[in-house]
């Protein structure tokens, strides 16, 4: 039984977490933050074996309840992009929390929670059923919760409330849905092109707007409109949080969920030309231009970037949306090059609160002369979002675009002006930054920022590893799409 | 990678180029300043030498890149291609040449090295490229980097300036993008030269209808058109030039402006070439950009302005030209070579006229027409300089700027010509406005005539009203160093030269360049001057002269009423609200639109958390009174409450029953399920 190694990337972070809060053994800060590191590696490294080899093709069943309520894991190419881009994340993102935390009261309460979430999302990556995913889905929320909480002042309390009630209420709508599919049709387990068999169904317009359900369910962690707005309050959380987790494992969690809903249960087949995919494609249309707008509006560095995620992580699903192999692909991609983008905005963001504690946009004057590294990678990020050829994001701006030509009629074309609007908007938000720090203007006294400088390299080296991705995968993304292509055939 | 290595080299050797000077130039600004000069004088002589290369093997060469990108980068060197790379080059060693003294005490050159060098390679990749992909790609990288040019000095004006130069870029480039995606979809291919032929096919098997290829041609020209300075969207163009420093300022009109027109070239000759009606959209463009920038050009009073300004009418006229290549369908060689010549003689002459313009800069610290008056008296060469760019540009016989616009209006005649046989052809407008279009076409070459005048009356032949200061003027006789004189006088001579000679210079470049716009060469040789010819010119400089006397010295110049003796000084009479920046884009983009948005998105946020508020205040009233519970001791809080409730409600165990409730229940459901 190899499959059974899968379990290992999912509970050795969840009891790891556990320990270092539960046992009162290490004091030591030093040593349980190096542990912490290490048991973060060796996750990564076993996830990577798992990937090289292919362990998880079969499914293994951990634990079964009755035939259909059951944990069930298995590996297929979607898991294995979401999977590969979280193991590459996570020790960066570690290594990076260090030097942030490193004056905060809390760092074991800290540190086990956000190495649980690793195992957590990891189990969402490898989940093999619906309701393997569900359960995670909702354990996620728990989990990552406390992280929300984490500095416990008014506003991060009440952010953590906002957080909660909207996940829990998502994950209502979510649980009804899974409910029903599992009732429909057996174990769930996932299969390209959906296990609902639409032949079989007298009453579709009943399966569909269970899919609606399910998608907005999900969509509160995708932060769909009009349940975004836990998303722009939780920036409150420490920086490596709102980094990792409310930009790319959460929030990706819930668009990887819909990803799964939309071509593993249903199927395209189904759900294409349906009154569902229209309401489903109007409520991510409004989100990508309403995130954009907030962006534009909101002076307050991090919740800007929140509320670029917003509109972004709606970029995945119109891509999703489209209904069509090469909506996935578009999906997929962006899934993975915003992910490397907003973590680098993000954690330019949070050196920039960490060496001078500037938290809004108009105090950044000038500072792009003082840490040029930091900066000149926020600029890379930017140009990334913004989706200027050469960074990673045009890439995946290209596709979406090309996916809803592919698709046409009116959905189509209305996405591609929305997208090419939103791009303005996004360009409007990140170059007003990247212009005030680096042209802060003739009479700019450069004595008042004298004391700001670049942070360590513990700091450092996670922003410019990104930044050299998001330049790579712009420059040579050939070899990711074609596998992403691979699994839009269902080859994978 | 394949195909000849070095196309992939003129690109990107700037870029490398870049990089390597800016980290020197952390060391030594002395070496930087060298290398930096080499990078562009190493790229003109490779340039120089495949174009020797050229006449003796004409085949064009190729470059491709495969997934680079995504789509690929695909470069050809045809003759059109190497023409303008090689004017790139030539105007890129001539003002980095130029720079050092230039930028002597200015700060940050490092960034200026930096960036000029990558636009550099940017704007080869533009003029390089093979399909539209690619241009884009390149045009994108330009538009960032040439933002700092812009910005370079960072006071207020430069950097709103930049703001608004950035803006059109951005929306320029995304409309453009609009129009890729559309015409990918429609052709399958972004190859320019096979983008005729797979869009007829596509019109053939009804996949595409005119009013999308329309739609699709409007895009990619207003994105083009954004960075060509085309009315409506010439709004940077004044304002960028007389902020940015003064070799970025001849680039940006010399060059930047012509890789928008090489994007309308491309598009018109390609997916357009024998559609008249987009023709006459063209033309009609070409015609408002053309007379607005002269007459822009007329009133304005700084030195820089004026050009920049000249620099938008000289577009317009290029316009025209392009507009007249699909108007003319089969017969369009003469307004072909007319485009591609008005394109080469711009740029020329406008490296010239903006170098010196930063000459008196660069001594003066101005370039307000009545603080720089009289500086360039008793200084001969400058003058001659001078003289020969505006010369060129107002398009005098025997200059190259004639040759150009002999063409252009050449084939308005022609096109004129055809109403005289009207059973012949489809012909678009009435025979009246294609004569208007010729008179306001002559009247915009004499503008240009007269504030060429104005300029080189108020910069070399009148005195300065502040008489210490015409002295100081007069003294000065060391205003550039022995580079700066040799870049700007090299750059000079050569626009006599090319008028001289016409049929030697001017008819091989035409040659070269024609096959790049599916033309022919004429059938028998232009006659340059002819009394036809040379009527029509002289008839500009008549109304030239006639502007300059009549309108410009007496409107545009007001007298000292107290002191009737002093000289008249020059004023701006243009009215300030007559801006379509300040009064459409700004207002629009920055105030309404974003008013507009901002209620919605307000609104739209709390839009779940209204009826979140809402339950919260009805259905899910918390009981007790408000604020009561909490302050309570024990006692009264079992007053309020009730003990037993309290007990069970806040009691672990009250929840454990409630847990045990729940197995219970799904025991239940299980065991009827299975």
């Amino acid at each position: 039984m190899k499959e059974s190694i899968m379990i290992v990337p999912v509970f050795l972070p969840i009891l790891y977490g556990v320990g270092l809060m539960v046992l009162r053994g290490i004091e030591n800060q030093d040593y349980y933050k190096k542990l912490t590191e290490l048991i973060v590696i060796l996750n990564s490294l076993i996830i990577w074996m798992i990937l090289i080899r292919h362990v998880g093709r079969n499914g293994i069943e951990i634990f079964s309840l009755t035939s259909w309520l059951n944990i069930y894991f298995r590996l297929d190419g979607m898991g294995m992009v979401f999977l590969g881009l979280i193991s590459f994340l996570w020790p960066f993102a570690t290594l990076y929390a260090f030097e942030y935390m490193e004056r905060d009261r809390n760092q074991r309460s800290f540190f086990g929670f956000y190495t649980m979430t690793y195992g957590v999302t990891a189990a969402i990556a490898m989940a093999g059923n619906i309701v393997t995913l569900y359960i995670f889905y909702e354990l996620m929320t728990l989990v990552t919760f406390p992280l929300v909480l984490h500095y416990k002042d008014r506003e991060s309390r009440n952010a953590a409330i906002y957080y909660l009630i909207y996940s829990i209420g998502g994950a209502t709508c979510a649980f009804l849905g899974m409910i029903f599919m599992v009732m429909r049709a057996g174990n769930g387990i996932f299969q390209f092109g959906g296990f609902l068999d639409s032949a079989r169904t007298e009453n579709i317009n009943l399966l569909l707007l269970v899919y609606v359900l399910c998608f907005f369910g999900f969509g509160v962690k995708a932060a769909l409109f009009p349940l975004h707005r836990w998303l722009p309050k939780a920036s409150v959380a420490p920086t490596p949080v709102t980094a990792l987790l409310h930009a790319v494992a959460v929030v990706k969690a819930g668009a990887f969920s819909i990803l799964r809903l939309t071509y593993y249960c249903y199927g395209t087949d189904m759900l294409k030309g349906s009154w569902a995919q229209k309401v489903a494609a109007a409520f991510v249309m409004v989100t990508i231009i309403h995130g954009s707008s907030m962006a534009v509006k909101e002076i307050h560095f991090k919740r800007r970037l929140a509320y670029s995620t917003v509109s972004n992580l709606s970029y995945i699903l119109l891509g999703a949306v489209m209904m069509c192999p090469a909506g996935l692909v578009a999906a997929l991609s962006h899934l993975v090059f915003h992910a490397f983008t907003k973590i680098t905005a993000f954690f330019c963001a949070g050196a920039v609160m960490h060496k001078t504690d500037r938290h809004y946009i108009y105090e950044l004057d000038g500072l792009g002369h003082r840490m040029p590294v930091t900066f000149t990678c926020f600029t890379i990020a930017s140009f990334s979002l913004m989706g200027i050829p050469l960074f990673a994001g045009f890439i995946s701006k290209w596709n979406i675009a090309q996916a809803a030509l592919v698709y046409g009629g009116r959905i189509g074309t209305a996405g591609i002006a929305v997208l090419l609007f939103s791009a303005l908007l996004t360009a409007i938000y990140m170059l007003t930054i990247v212009v005030r720090v680096f042209f802060p203007g003739k009479d700019f006294d450069y004595e008042s920022i004298k004391d700001c400088e670049d942070p360590s390299w513990r700091m450092k080296l996670p922003i410019i590893v990104f930044s050299i991705v998001i330049l790579v995968f712009g420059i040579c993304s050939g070899p990711l799409l074609s596998f992403l292509e691979l699994i839009a055939k269902g080859g994978i | 990678m394949e195909g000849s290595i070095i196309l992939f080299c003129l690109v990107f050797w700037p870029m490398a180029g870049a990089s390597l000077s800016y980290l020197i130039g952390r060391k030594n600004k002395e070496i930087r300043n060298l290398f930096a000069d080499f990078v562009v004088i190493l790229e003109c002589l490779i340039m120089i030498m495949l174009l020797v290369q050229k006449f003796r093997d004409p085949d064009p060469l190729y470059f491709s890149w495969d997934k680079f990108c995504m789509m690929g980068i695909h470069l050809e060197l045809d003759g059109f291609r190497l023409l303008y790379g090689f004017i790139a080059a030539f105007m890129w060693t001539m003002t980095t040449v130029f720079s050092r003294e230039y930028f002597r005490h200015h700060r940050n050159r490092n960034r200026y090295y930096l960036f000029t060098l990558l636009t550099f390679g940017a704007t080869m990749g533009v003029f390089l490229s093979a399909d539209l992909f690619t241009t884009f790609i390149f045009f994108e990288i330009m538009s960032l980097t040439s933002y700092v040019w812009v910005a370079q000095e960072e006071n207020v004006s430069a950097l709103r300036a930049a703001g608004t130069y950035m803006g059109v870029a951005i929306i320029g480039g995304l409309v453009m993008l609009m129009g890729l995606f559309l015409l990918y979809d429609a052709a399958g291919t972004l190859t320019m030269s096979q983008l005729g032929d797979a869009l007829s096919s596509a019109i053939e098997t009804g996949r595409l209808n005119v009013t999308r290829q329309y739609l699709i041609g409007g895009l990619l020209v207003l994105g083009f058109g954004a960075k060509a300075g085309m009315f409506p969207l010439h709004i940077w163009l004044p304002a960028a030039h007389p902020v940015a420093p003064a070799p970025a300022s001849a680039l940006l009109s010399g060059i930047l402006t012509k890789s928008g027109i090489f994007g309308i070239l491309a598009v018109t000759c390609n997916l357009f070439r024998y559609q008249p009606y987009w023709g006459y959209v063209i033309v009609i463009l070409g015609i408002l950009t053309m007379f607005l920038g002269a007459l822009l050009a007329l009133f304005s009073v700084d030195m820089k302005r004026v050009l920049a300004c000249s620099s938008m009418s000289q577009i317009g006229f290029i316009l025209i030209g392009t507009g007249m290549i699909s108007l003319l369908g089969e017969e369009a060689a003469l307004a072909a070579r007319g485009t591609l010549l008005h394109m080469v003689n711009h740029s020329l002459i406008k490296l010239v006229l903006f170098m010196t313009a930063g000459v008196v800069f660069m001594n003066t610290h101005k370039l307000n027409l009545n603080d720089i008056r009289g500086f360039g008296r008793k200084k001969p060469l400058l003058c001659a300089a001078f003289l020969m760019g505006a010369l060129g540009i107002g398009g005098i016989p025997l200059w190259n700027g004639y040759v150009s616009k002999t063409l252009l209006h050449e084939s308005i005649l022609e096109y004129m010509s055809l109403f005289q046989e009207p059973a012949t052809n489809s012909l678009v407008g009435s025979y009246s406005f294609w004569k208007s279009t010729e008179w306001i076409f002559l009247i915009s070459g004499g503008m240009t005539v007269a504030y060429m005048m104005k300029l080189f009356i108020a910069l070399f032949l009148e005195k300065n009203t502040d008489a210490a200061l015409q002295r100081e003027y007069d003294r000065n006789t060391c205003y550039w160093n022995p580079e700066s004189k040799m870049a700007i006088l090299v750059s000079a001579i050569l626009l006599p030269v090319m008028g001289f000679f016409p049929g030697r210079v001017m008819d091989p470049l035409a040659d070269l360049g024609v096959g790049f716009m599916n033309c022919q060469a004429p059938a028998e040789k232009v006659a340059y001057f002819s009394a036809s010819n040379l009527e029509g010119a002289f008839s500009s400089i008549l109304i030239g002269l006639l502007i300059y006397f009549l309108f410009v010295r007496t409107v545009l110049m007001k007298k000292d009423k107290d002191n009737p003796k002093a000289i008249p000084m020059y004023v701006d009479r243009w009215p300030v609200w007559m801006n379509l920046e300040n009064v459409v884009y700004r207002p629009v983009l920055l105030m309404i639109l974003p008013g507009f948005f901002g209620i919605l998105c307000r609104f739209l946020d709390s839009f779940l958390d209204l009826w979140i508020v809402l339950l919260r205040k009805t259905i899910y009233r918390q009981t007790g009174k408000k604020g009561r519970i909490f302050n309570a001791n024990f006692k009264t809080k079992m007053a309020v409450t009730g003990l037993v409730e309290k007990m069970f409600a806040g009691s672990l165990s009250f929840g454990l029953f409630l847990v045990s409730i729940g197995i219970l229940v799904v025991l239940v459901v299980l065991f009827l399920h299975g």
